[in-house]
């Protein structure tokens, strides 16, 4: 006969049988994803467009898969992100190999109008946010030499400060022009995006309805 | 009838003439989210306007304005005429009625009108409709046949749960109530009402339009509870109030815009003005500014801010903004919050409350406005639920709203309302059936047969362009709160005049150039904006009013829905000028 404390034992050993099992499949599935699912497609709106291109935001982000919404990695750091643009706002450069350069080809957007995971850069896509200029390197070049001309002190501007909400937990505004870089979604969400600009809750969808641009330097007064 | 939790719910959304995504961006973001989770999720946009709401929409219908009404009456037509009605719930829960048509705009002073509901049968009903086919409200309304039998199919479908929303595009509105009534109807037809994820829904009230205005009586006809035309009515306030009935008047005084006329004619010399900016939102301002500027009127303005009403004041009284004292809510899903006092009032404020208090006491009523400073907003609380003591409105009691982030009402022995008239949530409702619309005599809801009439004032020869105005995202009514708000004001600085690219080209106008914008009634010079952050069509232009130094109100029309008085700030006629 056993006593209720055998009992307990012998559930708990079962108990520990199972998950003994089952944690292998657990951390397999936990730390394995399905890559296309990691996948977006940036879009673009038609020529019918207003509000600073607003629409395609909605777009993509009805389009993302949520596993895409929730896609963190660290691998890319603002420092990194400044580091490729000779200022903030400018074209960055292609910091990976690339073929001679044809305008009519669109090969970029192959990748970077659809993230995912680059095997062989061990890195995940960055997104363009406007996947309808199509002739990518008209504006971001290939670096094919690491020497300078002649020594320059050049400094960038700074680069905009983080954090500028009005109130501590209020949404930060838009630093940055939109012009070409208003699909807010394609830079702040997924796995691709500087972890430290990354929106902690993608699942908003319409970035805009908190987060205002600053359009004039001044203060209201009346007149 | 419902609440925010139907947007968890329903497979359908109608925003009617309702720019969601501005201006009640929390709840379309709930809406998108819906929408992301569920997959089949739609998002109908039916509006005179392309915004930000029809970006994020998945279809986006156009109409006249005005025209809603008619498109509304069409699909109820086509709900008859593809026998989607719902036939248990119309024979046991709806009526039939019909009211006044060819009403009138109250443009004129001393307008009055009283609608007289007349019962009707089905027939009645049917027969009203013949005049709505899809076809012949194309040609009123500007919208497709097809996209009238769409918006039909999607109220009829029966697997479908479908929500309706609206604001100021229906409220403001010469035909306010109609519309309201017909939206309404179209609900009552198919039985998706007063259910999750069913229902129309007025998202008038978020701000608190609903809990001080409406539920607790600030208008001239409204007591906390009915109205002073009913004598019981009168009879509890008196009894509440501790004041004897002949004090309540059973007659309404004025109406906000006929206020106003008063006060320009001379009938009213003295106003006191609290919470509201009326020098820059009456319709028809010019004429309100003079009157309020005559000599022998006498204008007190409650205020935080310097403010155009703080302009034609002869007395300011500094009032406390709402962090600085305490406080409630009253939101559209009849919730009522609780607020406390955050931070101390600065220098000699004094909540508008108190002020009201102290001037009762000095006509008399010290009796009656006994209250301690500590805990006034309290006692009026506990005074104001004895308004509501039954299952059909009760409020939550004080420490209830204290203890938590807002009660809905009815607030039945510790529980809420979630959705009214439908017993498995609320406790009025008779249990059994599966409605019961006590709010009507009959218990029953009503369907109006109400018409389509024009707007008070179109665009002619002369003046050839439809004038919308409404709020942006950024700034709240008249932006005396918003525009103090660096990140806002740096956001979207002054007004602008949104202009169709098409009619713009045809003009020779650019983005940025000044143009002046004119009507019978006044004008204002301005920046035109084209593919900015709206877009209106062809022969509109829309100009938000926040903008205290671009005061589109001059140029409106102070014409009203003759039945809720409310004036339509969305319709009148304007030319545009390159300046």
């Amino acid at each position: 006969m056993e006593n209720s404390e055998q009992k307990v034992g012998k559930v708990f050993l079962v108990f520990a049988g199972i998950c003994l099992v089952a944690l292998p499949f657990i951390v397999l599935s936990a730390f394995s994803f399905d890559s296309e699912q990691m996948e977006t497609a940036v879009v673009t709106t038609g020529e019918d467009d207003f509000d600073q291109g607003g629409e395609a935001i909605f777009i993509n982000y009805d389009q993302l898969s949520r596993e895409y919404l929730a896609g963190t990695s660290t691998e890319r750091t603002l420092s990194d992100y400044y580091a490729r643009r000779q200022y903030p706002g400018s074209p960055p450069i292609i910091p990976h190999k690339v073929e001679e350069a044809d305008l009519a080809l669109i090969e970029c957007l192959a990748c970077h109008a659809r993230g995912g995971w680059s095997e062989e850069l061990k890195g995940h896509t960055p997104l363009t946010p406007h996947p309808e200029q199509t002739a990518c390197r008209q504006c971001h070049l290939a670096q094919t030499d690491a020497r300078l001309f002649v020594a320059t002190d050049w400094m960038s501007v700074t680069t905009p400060r983080l954090g500028r909400s009005e109130l501590p937990g209020a949404p930060p505004p838009i630093p940055h022009e939109l012009q070409m870089r208003g699909n807010c979604i394609a830079c702040h969400v997924g796995p691709g995006a500087v972890a430290s600009i990354r929106v902690e809750h993608p699942s908003r969808g319409n970035c805009r309805q908190c987060h205002v641009p600053e359009t004039s330097a001044g203060l209201f007064s009346r007149k | 009838m419902g609440c925010y939790d139907d947007i968890d719910h329903a497979d359908v959304f109608i925003t009617w003439g309702n720019n969601m995504a501005e201006m009640h961006p929390v709840l379309f973001s709930r809406m998108l989210a819906n929408r992301k989770t569920k997959g089949h999720v739609k998002i109908i946009d039916f509006a005179t306007r392309t915004t930000r709401t029809s970006q994020a929409a998945d279809k986006s219908i156009l109409f006249r304005p005005q025209t809603d009404l008619a498109v509304a009456n069409a699909i109820c037509y086509e709900l008859f005429r593809n026998e989607w009605i719902n036939w248990d719930f119309v024979n046991k829960h709806v009526s039939f009625h019909k009211g006044k048509t060819n009403i009138g705009y109250g443009t004129e002073d001393h307008f009055k009108f009283a609608d007289k509901a007349e019962t009707v049968d089905l027939e009645a009903y049917k027969a009203f409709l013949e005049d709505y086919t899809p076809e012949k409200v194309e040609k009123v309304s500007g919208v497709s046949a097809e996209d009238i039998r769409y918006l039909a199919s999607l109220y009829g479908d029966p697997d479908k749960k479908v929500t309706s929303y609206w604001c100021m595009g229906m409220n403001q509105h010469t035909r306010g109530t109609w519309i309201n009534n017909l939206v309404y109807n179209c609900h009552l037809l198919v039985g998706k009402i007063s259910q999750p994820g069913n229902g129309p829904f007025s998202l008038t009230g978020q701000p608190s339009a609903c809990g001080t205005v409406r539920e607790v009586g600030t208008l001239t006809h409204k007591l906390p509870h009915g109205v002073v035309m009913n004598e019981e009515a009168r009879k509890m306030a008196a009894e509440i109030w501790d004041v004897p009935v002949e004090n309540i008047d059973p007659k309404p005084t004025y109406h906000t815009v006929e206020m106003f006329r008063a006060l320009d004619r001379g009938d009213i010399r003295f106003m006191w003005i609290q919470v509201t900016n009326p020098m820059v939102t009456m319709p028809n301002l010019n004429r309100y500014r003079n009157g309020a500027e005559k000599e022998g009127r006498f204008v007190v303005v409650s205020e935080i801010y310097p403010t155009p009403t703080y302009d034609v004041a002869d007395v300011v009284l500094p009032s406390a903004l709402w962090i600085e004292r305490e406080g409630f809510f009253g939101n559209s899903e009849r919730r009522t919050q609780h607020n406390e006092q955050i931070v101390p009032m600065p220098g000699d404020c004094m909540s508008n409350t108190w002020q009201i208090i102290e001037v009762a006491r000095r006509m008399g009523y010290e009796k009656q406005f006994s209250w301690s400073e500590d805990t006034y907003i309290e006692d009026i609380w506990n005074e104001y639920i004895r308004f509501h003591d039954s299952p059909k409105h009760r409020m939550a009691p004080y420490n209830d709203l204290k203890a938590q982030s807002g009660l809905q009402w009815p607030y039945v022995d510790g529980m809420e309302t979630k959705w009214r008239y439908n017993p498995k949530y609320d406790p009025a409702a008779a249990s059994g059936d599966d409605f019961d619309f006590y709010g009507k005599p009959d218990k029953r809801a009503w369907i109006w047969l109400r018409p389509y009439e024009p707007a008070a004032e179109s665009p002619d020869s002369e003046y050839p362009f439809w004038l919308n105005t409404g709020r942006i995202l950024e700034h709240w009514h008249t932006g005396s709160m918003t525009r103090r708000v660096p990140i806002l004001h740096r956001a979207v600085p002054e007004s602008y005049v949104e202009i169709n690219p098409d009619d713009a080209a045809r003009m020779g106008i650019t983005n940025g150039m000044k143009v002046k914008v004119s009507s019978r009634r006044g004008s204002v010079m301005m920046k035109a904006s084209i593919n900015g952050r709206g877009k209106p069509p062809v022969g509109m232009v829309f100009v938000p009013f926040f903008d205290e130094s671009y005061l589109i109100n001059e140029v409106t029309l102070d014409a009203f829905c003759p039945i809720s008085k409310q004036p339509d700030y969305k319709k009148c006629a304007v030319k545009l000028e390159r300046v």
